[in-house]
């Protein structure tokens, strides 16, 4: 338990850091890498939205929207309301909402899980279970933990790692397009590896 | 070598082939093109699906700007060997991925620029542009370059393909019409052959064989026909030519036998003509050997009756007077045959002048006048005022004249003969109008149509009841015809008749005459007196008898004659006494009157002294033309004989006037008969 402590600590105190930074680097990043990132991973999710497909049943009618819920920090600010405005996928605009991590996600069809969420990334996911709703993270090891799509950096471009199994239990399609584009990684997302 | 003389075998041919080549070609090039255009449409299909697959299987990476997939993508095209480039852009237009097969420049065939989508050919390659979209979205646009190989490749197949085929086609029909032509060209070069044989033989029993029932065929029957036809009418025609040739003999035979006869005719006609010569010539001297002893009646007589009415004895007077009537009588019938014998013989001539026709009419009238009263006939004359002179023989006008109005006299008994002369004009011209109409015996239409005639008095019983020769009127008519006048008689019989006379006024000459010498007698210039006798008349005659009675006549009227019948000796005495007058026989015995008169005329000294041509021949044109002053036609009147001397004295006296010879004429009677008048 102590260990356990200690590593709360350490990791708090580096998740301090890393907000002190990040916050610089967010800072310093503003106007260059930090927006243009977040840009191209708003964007991103609109192309998900496009590539992946929804049972019938999650929709009410042909033209409700695809509510996106962000939970936990947000990285992207006003930037993905300015992306997806006046947007259509198949018909459904699209509704942010921001949660609260004790909110109910079921109502949503994406959820984004944001970084400050990490310790509790299997829980997060668990919340989801039997629901059809795109998990989408940055967490590191999100596709691990069951999540569905892991957004990452690789040499300064925005990457994804998909679990296919996770999508298949959460009775998603996702095309084969972009999964010609995503890591796969076939694991069942129940979190047993975690554990 | 033109293409219209080319053989019909040839012509064929190049028909069938030219029609088939073209047909050929077209058939084959519109198949080509259609081919090759559906084929490039399949082509440009094909690059558009396959630029849709690329465009679909690229759009995620494009999305997610995932160029390493992009670039995989399009080089799934490898196997494709027509795409030469293929690119995806951005949006903006930017160069996302591109491939390009090895060896090929890659930045080479890409447009740096986008320029729309769809297609386009540029530069031999083709180009597809497609839109790149996810979900409906727009994230890219794909440019697909083709080098359109398999398009070429095709073509060129074809072309090869389609020269072979053309060529073996070509080569198939070729044969094909050499063998067929023959169906057509056969029959004419037989046919030909055939009219070749009939032209070069001229054989027109030749035919054409026919076995053809085409065109051709009608053609060689219309050509034999035509060849029956030709040999039929050759045949006719040479019918036709014998008939004519022996008709050409015939003819020629019957143009001998014409021109013997005209030979034959041509010697009766030269042989009537020299008798009608003779005959003419014939009267002519009988007139003349008639008319030479009637010299000597007329004359003696009329001087008997005057010596004889000197010394009183009445009933030798009477007697004398009917020896002086018939032999007067005799002599006009001897002049009106001869009259009609020079006129048959043509020598007849006109000899123009002027003359009064009032006075001429007066002596006609004054000389019938005994003949009208012993028929107890009344002559009136009436000439019309603007009657006055007319140009015309003179002579010839009197005798018509005379004649009628004599015939008129002794045709009719106390009855009336009147004599009108008045001008008309008709058609624009001149003539004067003498009728002469008595109330005599008349004349039927019968004899009024033979009335003209030579020897054909009205009634053969007339000319022993009246006398006369028949001739008077034929020698009238004849003189009118001559003075390009008309005579016509109108008559009822038992009630008298009118005879019409129209002249020209002014006769024209049939040809030119010589003109008289009238100059003659208008010496001009000094005439040489010596030796001249103003009252001395030379006679040349070789008839003693007219020789004495000139002397005598003109010793009354108080002349110094001189005769001689030599006319040498005259032109001789002429030189000697230089006389005022010559008179001149024309027929003498050593030399003719003629050239006496033209030696006269040719000498300087005695060319001044008139001559006067006594004759029994009427020739006065030739006297006139030699230089004769004046014609006299024996027996000489007497009255006109003395007025032309008179005439002459008057013109010789006019021009001599200063001359020393002016002896009274009735000074020196002296009978000068030279010794050669002792001949007579």
């Amino acid at each position: 338990m102590q260990n356990r402590a200690i590593m709360t600590v350490r990791r708090l105190i580096i998740a301090m850091l890393m907000m002190a930074l990040g916050q610089a680097a967010h800072v310093w990043a503003q106007d260059s890498d930090q927006s243009s990132e977040y840009l191209i991973k708003a964007g991103y999710i609109y192309n998900f939205a496009k590539l992946v497909e929804w049972p019938a049943s999650a929709f009410a009618q042909p033209d409700s929207p695809i509510v996106i819920g962000i939970v936990g920090t947000d990285p992207f600010g006003p930037i993905i309301d300015k992306v997806l405005e006046g947007k259509k996928v198949n018909g459904h605009p699209f509704l942010i909402k921001r949660l609260k991590p004790t909110a109910d996600v079921k109502e949503c069809h994406i959820l984004f899980i944001g970084s400050s969420l990490g310790p509790h990334v299997a829980d997060t996911i668990r919340l989801t279970r039997g629901t059809p709703i795109l998990t989408i993270s940055e967490i590191p090891g999100f596709a691990d933990h069951g999540g569905i799509i892991h957004l990452t950096l690789e040499q300064n471009k925005v990457r994804f790692e998909v679990n296919v199994d996770a999508a298949k239990e959460a009775d998603l399609n996702i095309s084969s397009r972009l999964l010609v584009l995503a890591k796969v990684i076939q694991q069942p997302g129940d979190g047993r590896k975690t554990e | 070598m033109k293409l219209q003389n080319l053989s019909i075998k040839r012509k064929l041919m190049l028909i069938t082939m030219l029609t088939s080549s073209v047909a050929l070609l077209l058939s084959s090039a519109s198949f080509l093109i259609y081919d090759l255009i559906s084929f490039r449409h399949l082509l440009t299909q094909d690059l558009d699906t396959q630029a849709q697959i690329i465009g679909y299987n690229s759009a995620a990476a494009m999305a997610f700007r995932d160029e390493p997939v992009a670039t995989a993508t399009l080089a799934a095209l490898k196997a494709k060997d027509d795409i030469v480039a293929a690119v995806l852009y951005t949006p903006d237009g930017k160069i996302f991925a591109e491939y390009a097969p090895t060896g090929k420049s890659a930045p080479a065939v890409i447009p740096p620029k986008l320029s729309r989508t769809g297609y386009r050919f540029e530069g031999g390659y083709f180009d597809v542009l497609h839109d790149v979209s996810l979900n409906g979205e727009r994230v890219g646009t794909l440019l697909l370059r083709s080098d359109m190989r398999e398009w070429s490749l095709r073509a060129k197949r074809y072309a090869i393909i389609f020269f072979v085929f053309v060529f073996a086609s070509g080569l198939f029909a070729l044969l094909l019409s050499s063998k067929l032509q023959r169906m057509i060209s056969r029959p004419i070069l037989q046919l030909e052959d055939t009219i070749r044989m009939v032209s070069a033989n001229k054989n027109y029993e030749i035919r054409a064989v026919n076995t053809y029932g085409d065109e051709i065929g009608r053609l060689m029957d219309g050509f034999n026909n035509m060849l029956a036809e030709i040999q039929q009418r050759d045949t006719a025609l040479l019918n036709a030519n014998d008939q004519l040739h022996s008709r050409t003999e015939e003819l020629e035979r019957e143009v001998v036998q014409r021109q013997q006869a005209q030979e034959e005719l041509l010697k009766a006609k030269h042989a009537a003509e020299d008798a009608n010569r003779a005959k003419s010539a014939f009267l002519a001297n009988m007139s003349h050997e008639l008319r030479t002893p009637l010299n000597a009646i007329i004359g003696y007589s009329e001087m008997l009756e005057e010596e004889t009415r000197e010394s009183g004895n009445r009933e030798a007077i009477q007697d004398l007077q009917k020896i002086q009537a018939a032999g007067k009588h005799l002599l006009s019938l001897i002049n009106d045959v001869l009259d009609l014998s020079k006129i048959e013989a043509g020598k007849m001539t006109l000899h123009l002048e002027n003359f009064d026709v009032p006075p001429m009419i007066r002596q006609i009238v004054s000389t019938l006048e005994p003949a009208a009263v012993k028929n107890g006939n009344v002559i009136q004359v009436h000439v019309d005022d603007n009657v006055s002179s007319m140009r015309a023989d003179v002579t010839k006008v009197r005798q018509i004249l005379f004649n009628l109005v004599s015939n008129a006299c002794k045709f009719t008994d106390s009855g009336t003969v009147s004599i009108n002369v008045e001008p008309v004009t008709i058609e624009g011209h001149e003539w004067l109008r003498f009728e002469v109409r008595d109330t005599g015996i008349g004349i039927t239409p019968t004899q009024q149509r033979q009335l003209f005639q030579e020897f054909a008095q009205a009634d053969t019983s007339i000319s022993r009841k009246y006398g006369g020769t028949g001739l008077g009127l034929a020698i009238s008519h004849r003189f009118v015809q001559m003075m390009n006048g008309y005579i016509q008689v109108e008559s009822e019989p038992g009630k008298g008749s009118t005879f019409t006379v129209l002249l020209p006024v002014e006769v024209k000459a049939e040809t030119p005459e010589n003109p008289p010498s009238d100059a003659v007698t208008e010496v001009s210039g000094p005439i040489p007196d010596a030796g001249f006798n103003q009252d001395t008349i030379l006679v040349i005659d070789d008839d003693a008898t007219v020789r004495d009675l000139m002397s005598r006549f003109l010793s009354k009227q108080g002349f110094r004659v001189i005769a001689t019948g030599n006319g040498d000796e005259g032109i001789d005495l002429a030189r000697r006494v230089r006389p005022l007058l010559i008179t001149l026989d024309v027929l003498l015995p050593e030399r003719d009157g003629w050239s006496v008169l033209h030696e006269i005329k040719s000498d300087q000294e005695l060319s001044n002294i008139p001559v006067i041509m006594l004759t029994i021949v009427d020739n006065e044109a030739t006297a006139l033309s030699l230089g004769a002053s004046d014609y006299l036609v024996k027996p000489v009147d007497r009255e006109r004989l003395s007025s032309l001397i008179d005439k002459h004295r008057a013109n010789r006296s006019s021009s001599s006037q200063n001359g020393n010879s002016s002896k009274g004429p009735a000074e020196k009677h002296q009978q000068f008969v030279p010794s050669a008048s002792a001949r007579g």
